[in-house]
């Protein structure tokens, strides 16, 4: 029988690392290698430029170093991914980097490996927050073609 | 504003004695009313997230909510009270569809998987109740249809899962049926 296939999207937060974290030891931890899914970590790198933002002078001469810092983070999150994995003793992955903006570079890896899942980790941000800075988890909840799974970190602070 | 809530907990123990109680880990709670969708997901998590034959580990809560009748009021119209014989009317067929619903679950969980069950009905608002009662019985997960709508549709009608994913604070799975299914179902 076919493995269905879960997509996780990380990014350098914490809040995706816990998802992942998460999303290991409900889905696949009662018995590794044996588990129905399959597992696919997308790492959306953004690229330089939307990074940046700048469009004024001196924008060119800043981006080489912007971008070789995005390389560095992309590898660094992918380094931790497959620890991740490594540690609940889940062989059956694949990590993947994909470059542009994180909503559509998910949802597009949904439909490139034909997923049944995707799950994305959330910052908890409040209503406007939401609003300024985006979310990509709202995003992926309404558009993705599949299943959306939405882990947050709980708060420390909780009473 | 609420009313005071009705919760009516049936607990069915599927081939497990009561001591299996302090061996549940993970907590999944399915929220159910009479859309195609919602089974689809109660379907779904029972493929996928019971799979396995060790479900020993698992507590299905699968929740109804009843929603309460003057809920329909739009802003700046005519204040319309219906007679309470039509309340009543209303809150009796509303509890008869509530236990056909919860019984056409039960028989679902029934079928496939050995699985403990626990099953509730409440009344109120189907958003606050769910992430409410999520945070009483502390549950780790918790698993929600999505009936596919768009922009504009979500904010007339107003969208339960929209709300589930903003305030729930445990993780949400909002389960969507593949188009072509839903279709067929809504012909």
């Amino acid at each position: 029988m076919d493995k269905s296939v879960m997509v996780v999207g990380i990014d350098d937060s914490d809040h995706s690392l816990y998802a992942l974290e998460w999303t290991l030891e409900h889905f696949f931890s009662t018995a590794p290698g044996k588990s129905p899914f399959k597992l696919v970590v997308v790492h959306a790198k953004p690229s330089a430029t939307t990074a940046v933002g700048l469009t004024g002078p001196g924008a060119a001469e800043v981006l080489p170093y912007v971008e070789r810092d995005l390389k560095i983070i992309a590898a660094r999150v992918m380094e931790k991914s497959k620890e991740i994995c490594a540690a609940k003793s889940v062989k059956d992955v694949i990590v993947e980097a994909v470059e542009g903006d994180p909503r559509n570079a998910l949802c597009d890896a949904v439909d490139k490996h034909n997923a049944t899942v995707l799950v994305v980790g959330s910052h908890g941000y409040g209503a406007i927050k939401r609003a300024v800075l985006g979310s990509v988890s709202d995003y992926c909840a309404h558009h993705a073609h599949c299943s959306v799974l939405i882990v947050k970190k709980p708060r420390k602070t909780a009473h | 504003m609420e009313r005071g809530i009705a919760v009516a907990f049936s607990s069915i123990p599927e081939g497990g004695a009561m001591g299996a109680e302090e061996k549940v880990k993970v907590r999944v709670m399915v929220a159910i009313d009479d859309s195609g969708e919602s089974f689809y997901s109660l379907q779904w998590v029972l493929d996928h997230v019971f799979g396995s034959q060790n479900n020993d580990e698992y507590l299905l809560n699968i929740i109804h909510v009843i929603e309460l009748f003057p809920s329909y009021v739009l802003p700046g119209a005519p204040a319309v009270f219906p007679s309470t014989s039509i309340v009543r009317s209303v809150n009796k067929a509303q509890e008869e569809n509530a236990s056909a619903i919860i019984t056409r679950a039960i028989d679902m969980c029934t079928q496939r998987n050995q699985v403990h069950i626990n099953t509730s009905i409440i009344e109120g608002d189907p958003k606050e109740m769910i992430c409410g009662v999520a945070e009483q019985m502390k549950v780790d997960l918790i698993v929600i249809g999505s009936r596919g709508f768009g922009k504009i549709k979500r904010a007339l009608m107003g969208s339960v899962s929209n709300y589930v994913i903003h305030h729930a604070k445990c993780p949400v799975l909002v389960v969507k049926m593949p188009t072509s299914k839903a279709e067929s179902l809504n012909a």
